[in-house]
């Protein structure tokens, strides 16, 4: 059991990192801009070399804003998912969610417009966009929703969210096969995932939709502990299980959706962040959780692209390889623990 | 009967299964039932009857066929959700296991349909919650997490968890699935002891707490221990639910109806089911006390037919020699000695297969 002052203590730690992460990760760039510059920008906002200003409010910033909200909302659509599901193995990507957001963007990419028509839009096409992926994580969620009903066994849904996951994948590849050389280099370019890539318009639909998620999960604590001991149990206890689903599938789809749209797929931070909060706090109550996961998705996604842009290299990783290798410890780690998979989450 | 006391109302009741393409798939028609206060009801039935079925209709998982159950006469589908969980609190047979989920949150659960809509918890709640570990004897595990405790802990802890939602009405469906004998005995009999004590005390007013106690239904197929324990059973037989304290349900013959197609049988002098065994060979026995009834029944579940005091046939006799019990086989002109029941039970069986070869 954690003493009052340690939780205060790792709190006040989190935040530190977070902080530090934050400002590394507008430091670091494929342009070398001088610490002592970066924290002027950053603390005055005046700095003798306007292009410094240029590059940190038009480029680092939402970058590193993108890392940190995009941390929030996929580790909060996994912790959410992982409680509804009774699975520790349940999370955005595995579920097949940002396959569905894919399926959504790549609709509106390559099969009704292309993207340059879409960006011609400006905020109109970024809500464009997002809405297609929100339509298509919502999708998923909805047929995995549907079989829950009737399927009780958690297993068989988790593997047939695989496999709803797998089919989006096709028709996506299909649709691959039918569009021209410039949306395909487009869309793939999409699905590897960049933070780097969502521009300050695209913050201001990314950051409210990720608020508005986050938003209503806070109003769903009550009701996400009590989904953890079970729906039989939640029902007893006085539990609005069609409201709660409901609110808990929207806010997955808004947050896992709009990430992905604006991000691309990003893979095992849904799955593995909520898991270290657990570890690290070592309570299932959301209460804690749900901010618990937000700080160390922030965290971690952060960590993740100051390890994709190479220090010292103007190139830049796919950030959807470097979460996965940070991610997929963490899965094997919870696999090889509770072999049984019964113990949830 | 007190009509304030009829808690519970079961009428006319039709339980199964609804579908939309064959016909309907009935379990039970017409099951008319009651449940009062301080009463702990055990529902006793085989494996696969429809137990389960009925608790979940009572507690309103499951629409009913037809008919319906009352609360305070009150049909289940008039009460809201959150009034229905202020009444009636429920533990399935499945196996809360949640890594990290301490034992006193889980309880604290209970006080959900008490709670604001951010679930915050009063001192008050906290109160009540640390009050129902004290009522099942598991203060000390608090803080446990609820993965790392044993089965009948757990247990223990669910139905704390009950106790915490301060409910007029508890229903369990199998809480003694899982356990071992002496487990089994204690939920058992602290079920029993919930439903004679008053409500937790405070903030309720007199009429509210009920000084009558709980009603407390739950399922099991233990019937010894639901005939030490219950105030009435109902007992679910192939086409109907007859209900009545076990002792009327005895000496009506209607508790052995039970296992009617079975080979087991119900003792009602010794108040327990045994095997109906067929019995192969006669086998004489002298003793005396403690030691001829055990070494009886071990020759009984050989499956000999047991005759006191005939030396006619083979025959056992127990003796005391040098304070030491010794087992005496006398088989016409034979005789062995043996230490103990089973090594009697070893050789009579080798005994057996011999004889069975030799034909």
């Amino acid at each position: 059991m954690l003493q009052k002052k340690h939780i205060i203590l790792i709190w006040l730690l989190l935040s530190f990192i977070l902080i530090v992460l934050f400002i590394t990760d507008v430091f670091l760039g494929s342009v070398n801009i001088p610490v002592k510059e970066v924290l002027k920008v950053l603390f005055t906002g005046e700095t003798n070399h306007p292009e410094y200003l240029t590059i940190i409010y038009k480029f680092r910033i939402p970058k590193a804003l993108t890392a940190l909200f995009a941390g929030f909302a996929l580790s909060v659509s996994g912790l959410q998912m992982q409680t509804v599901f009774k699975n520790p193995l349940a999370g955005p990507y595995v579920l097949g969610i940002s396959a569905g957001a894919s399926l959504g963007v790549a609709i509106l990419v390559m099969g009704v417009s292309t993207f340059t028509v879409v960006s011609q839009f400006g905020v109109l096409g970024n809500w464009m966009v997002v809405i297609a992926a929100w339509l298509g994580s919502g999708l998923i969620l909805f047929l995995i929703l549907a079989i829950s009903v009737r399927v009780k066994d958690i297993m068989t849904i988790l593997i047939l969210g695989i496999m709803f996951g797998s089919a989006t994948s096709a028709i996506v590849n299909i649709l691959q096969y039918f569009s021209n050389e410039s949306m395909l280099k487009a869309f793939i370019v999409w699905t590897m995932g960049s933070l780097g890539g969502v521009s300050s318009a695209q913050l201001k639909v990314l950051i409210p939709s990720v608020v508005i998620g986050l938003l209503i999960t806070f109003l769903s604590l009550k009701l996400l502990n009590a989904m953890l001991v079970g729906e039989n149990y939640a029902k007893s206890m006085g539990l609005n299980i069609r409201l709660s689903r409901f609110l808990v599938f929207f806010s997955t789809s808004l947050l896992a959706g709009s990430v992905t749209a604006f991000c691309g797929p990003i893979g095992f931070i849904g799955i593995a962040v909520p898991h270290i909060a657990r570890m690290v706090f070592k309570t299932a109550n959301h209460k804690t959780l749900l901010p618990g996961s937000m700080i160390f998705g922030g965290i971690i996604l952060l960590l993740s692209d100051i390890i994709s842009q190479l220090p010292g290299q103007e190139r830049t990783l796919p950030i959807n390889s470097i979460t996965a290798l940070v991610g997929i410890p963490v899965v094997i780690w919870i696999i090889i623990r509770n072999q049984k998979l019964t113990s949830v989450s | 009967m007190d009509k304030q006391n009829n808690i519970l109302k079961i009428c006319d009741l039709g339980i199964g299964y609804q579908s939309k393409r064959a016909s309907n798939n009935i379990l039970f028609d017409r099951i008319n039932l009651t449940g009062n206060s301080g009463e702990l009801i055990a529902l006793v039935g085989k494996n696969g009857i429809g137990k389960s079925t009925l608790l979940r209709n009572i507690i309103g998982l499951q629409e009913p066929i037809h008919g319906s159950v009352l609360f305070y006469d009150k049909p289940v589908k008039s009460y809201h959700r959150s009034e229905f969980a202020k009444l009636v609190s429920f533990v399935s047979t499945e196996i809360v296991n949640i890594s990290n989920l301490k034992v006193f949150d889980l309880v604290a659960l209970g006080r959900f349909p008490h709670t604001n809509w951010f679930g915050k918890l009063k001192p008050n709640d906290l109160m009540r919650s640390t009050r129902a570990l004290e009522m099942v004897g598991m203060s000390s595990y608090a803080k446990k997490n609820i993965n790392e405790i044993s089965d009948g802990e757990r247990q223990r802890v669910m139905i704390a968890r009950t106790l915490a939602q301060d409910t007029k009405i508890i229903v369990l469906d199998e809480p003694t699935a899982f356990l071992d004998l002496p487990n089994k005995y204690e939920i058992v009999h602290l079920l029993n002891k919930l439903s004679k004590e008053e409500n937790l005390p405070d903030g309720l007013s007199a009429e509210q707490a009920g000084k009558a106690g709980k009603t407390i239904i739950f399922s099991t197929h233990d019937l010894n221990i639901a005939i030490q324990e219950a105030d009435k059973i109902w007992l679910m037989l192939d086409d109907e639910i007859i209900e009545g304290a076990p002792e009327d349900l005895i000496l009506n013959e209607i508790l052995n109806k039970i296992f009617t197609n079975t080979n087991l049988s119900f003792d009602k002098l010794k108040g327990d089911f045994r095997m109906k065994r067929k019995h192969t060979e006669k086998i004489g026995l002298f003793g005396e006390g403690i030691y001829y009834t055990w070494t009886k029944k071990a020759l009984e579940r050989l499956g000999y037919s047991v005759e006191k005091g005939n030396e006619s046939i083979k025959n056992i006799k127990i003796e005391f020699r040098n304070d030491s019990c010794k087992w005496t086989l006398i088989d016409g002109v034979k005789m062995e000695d043996f230490n103990s029941i089973y090594d009697l039970s070893i050789h009579l069986k080798i005994q057996t297969r011999l004889s069975i070869d030799r034909l």
